[in-house]
């Protein structure tokens, strides 16, 4: 799977194990080819979190290597890499003291010098930038000065999208974005992030729980268990067989249909763990 | 989902149940021991001979007994400091800069006769001269110099603040654990923190006074370090406890760690800090009326000067305007935070 002609994110033979001994990533690899939207589906614990950070560093693995548009991630080049890594947080992770237009400016703190930073001066065009964004994402002028923690869930999010995109990045990792929010709003802010990307022709990697939602919006659905990739196909692929196993105790064989129950779960419990 | 069964016992397994006594023997030996030290500390602090004075002051007061020595020193000393002194006089012949037609309010020249018994060496007889000297007497003099004293001392705590803050920014920062370059920094940062704690305002004051001289300087120092151990700890714990996951976000973009502090941990924590800085003015405030005591500026300088020179009534003066300044500040200062919230 994924032989397209250029490889945006590459992780080979990812190993994470925590300083407790836990294996969080079992030797993953994985290829993301550019402008993909690419879903990691799992439950929870299967280390999708950890195998998303691990692609801009904030996780270290403790081996294989990190490919980011070509260029091997290491410590000495983690800050320029992540410039064009940008990344959406399951709790949207803004600073909810500040107000909304603070936080999308501070998506580009890395472009500004620290004088600027300090005083808050940023250049008009990252200015009409962040307006631009908050408007892409459906939020109101009125909403620019509102303290950020103000706002609903949604808007939330809609508001950690903006700052995402601030720095026009190559590569957009998306953890758990709509896990905090209603079905409805979830769609939206999918919507938006895709629509989003697409524009930018920036690649996504998005992990989700919601298999409805995965199958909806992924190019690709890679599924992952205990650490190890289980799955890596089209959403079409994805069956209600192969999600049963996904979540199920059942052995993931190699492709063999017989090793798993019959009694696959509901869609909605599967998506409620 | 890892499920682990949760471990019942087996049936039918005799349950061992324990509901014992609060205290125990330890608990009672522990507590005499505790009462054994208070009384033995009590009695070096001279808290019984307190207690018999303090009966002895009640008793006098109401009448019982006509001996003691607490009433005795007490009302000593509010003879001597009744009436506050509020006028100034000045011999206008040892003034450089007396214009007879600048007087300061309400002030005005009068002429004293002093008469002084001295010994004729010629005679051997006692005589007695009077000399006849102009004085300017201002009604309100005194008023005036300690009003200007108390604007020093303001000033005092208003620098020693600003002084405190901007080190204790800094120190913050290496302070924080999750910020500091590395395991040395963090530890001097701390200790340095520890060290501006453990001295106090007063002692610090005193060795500033040997350093920079008498007057303000000393005064600004030692408010200002003290207080930037203290604000430094908090600033720093803040830090330390804010929210990880805006700082995570910001990380995640290679924002950079000054850039993370400003824009993810400072929204987070501006509040808590404008409320130490502002009990470090108002406790700097209160401060600074006390270095003053040992010649590091201020109203306490004065205020010790005259009571050195046994001038009780300036001395009640002073007490009366620190009450007063110290009254005004409490009110003004709830009612700024009143608005603030």
């Amino acid at each position: 799977m994924s032989q397209a002609p250029q490889s945006m994110v590459k992780l080979s033979a990812i190993n994470k194990t925590w300083a407790d001994g836990t294996r969080a990533l079992n030797s993953v690899d994985l290829e993301v080819p550019e402008g993909q939207f690419c879903v990691i589906l799992g439950p929870s614990g299967a280390g999708k979190s950890t195998l998303l950070r691990a692609v801009n560093g904030l996780v270290r693995p403790t081996g294989g290597a990190v490919h980011v548009d070509g260029v091997e991630l290491t410590p000495a080049n983690e800050r320029d890499i992540r410039k064009s890594v940008a990344m959406i947080h399951q709790h949207f992770n803004l600073a909810t003291r500040a107000s909304v237009a603070a936080n999308v400016l501070s998506g580009a703190l890395p472009d500004v010098s620290l004088a600027r930073a300090l005083c808050g001066w940023f250049y008009p065009q990252q200015r009409e930038k962040a307006c631009h964004y908050l408007e892409r994402v459906g939020l109101k002028p009125e909403h620019l000065h509102r303290r950020a923690g103000e706002l609903s869930g949604g808007q939330q999010q809609r508001v950690g999208i903006a700052r995402a995109f601030m720095l026009d990045p190559k590569v957009v990792l998306a953890d758990e974005p709509v896990a905090s929010l209603d079905p409805q709003i979830s769609r939206d802010i999918l919507t938006l992030l895709k629509d989003a990307a697409r524009e930018l022709n920036a690649t996504v990697v998005c992990s989700l729980h919601q298999v409805d939602l995965a199958r909806e919006f992924g190019d690709r659905i890679v599924g992952m268990r205990s650490g190890e990739i289980v799955f890596d196909g089209a959403p079409e692929e994805f069956d209600d067989q192969r999600l049963g196993r996904l979540y199920q105790n059942a052995d993931w064989g190699d492709g063999e249909p017989d090793t798993f129950r019959e009694d696959t779960p509901e869609l909605e419990a599967a998506g409620g763990m | 989902m890892n499920t682990r069964p949760i471990p019942v016992p087996p049936e039918g397994a005799r349950l061992q149940w324990h509901l014992d006594q609060p205290f125990r023997l330890k608990h009672l030996v522990i507590a005499i021991l505790i009462f054994a030290l208070l009384i033995l500390t009590g009695h070096r602090t001279e808290m019984d001979r307190m207690v018999i004075m303090t009966t002895q002051a009640v008793g006098n007061l109401v009448g019982l007994n006509d001996e003691s020595q607490v009433v005795r020193g007490l009302s000593k000393v509010a003879d001597s400091m009744w009436p506050p002194q509020l006028a100034t006089s000045e011999d206008i012949g040892r003034m450089n800069d007396f214009n007879p037609d600048d007087l300061p309010w309400f002030a005005r020249v009068e002429t004293r006769e002093t008469t002084t018994q001295r010994i004729n060496e010629e005679t051997l007889q006692l005589e007695s001269a009077t000399e006849i000297t102009e004085v300017l007497y201002d009604p309100t003099g005194y008023v005036k110099t300690v009003f200007a004293k108390m604007i020093e001392t303001l000033e005092i705590a208003l620098w020693g603040t600003i002084l405190a803050v901007s080190l204790s920014i800094p120190l913050a920062w290496f302070a924080a654990s999750n910020y500091s370059p590395n395991r040395v920094t963090y530890t001097l940062a701390r200790g340095f923190i520890s060290l501006l704690r453990s001295v106090p305002e007063l002692i610090v004051a005193l060795f500033l006074v040997l350093a920079y001289g008498f007057g303000p300087i000393a005064g600004v120092l030692a408010l200002g370090l003290h207080a930037a151990g203290f604000l430094g700890k908090f600033y720093a714990e803040d830090i330390e406890n804010a929210d990880k996951q805006p700082q995570e976000a910001l990380e995640a973009i290679g924002a950079g760690k000054i850039k993370t502090v400003l824009y993810a941990v400072m929204p987070q924590v501006l509040p808590q800090y404008v409320a130490y800085t502002a009990y470090i003015l108002d406790r700097n405030l209160r401060m600074a009326t006390v270095v003053g005591l040992v010649g590091a500026g201020g109203i306490g300088q004065e205020l010790k000067g005259r009571f050195d020179m046994y001038d009780y009534g300036h001395v009640m003066t002073i007490l009366i305007a620190i009450f007063l300044f110290v009254f005004v500040l409490d009110q003004l200062s709830a009612r700024i935070r009143a608005r603030m919230i």
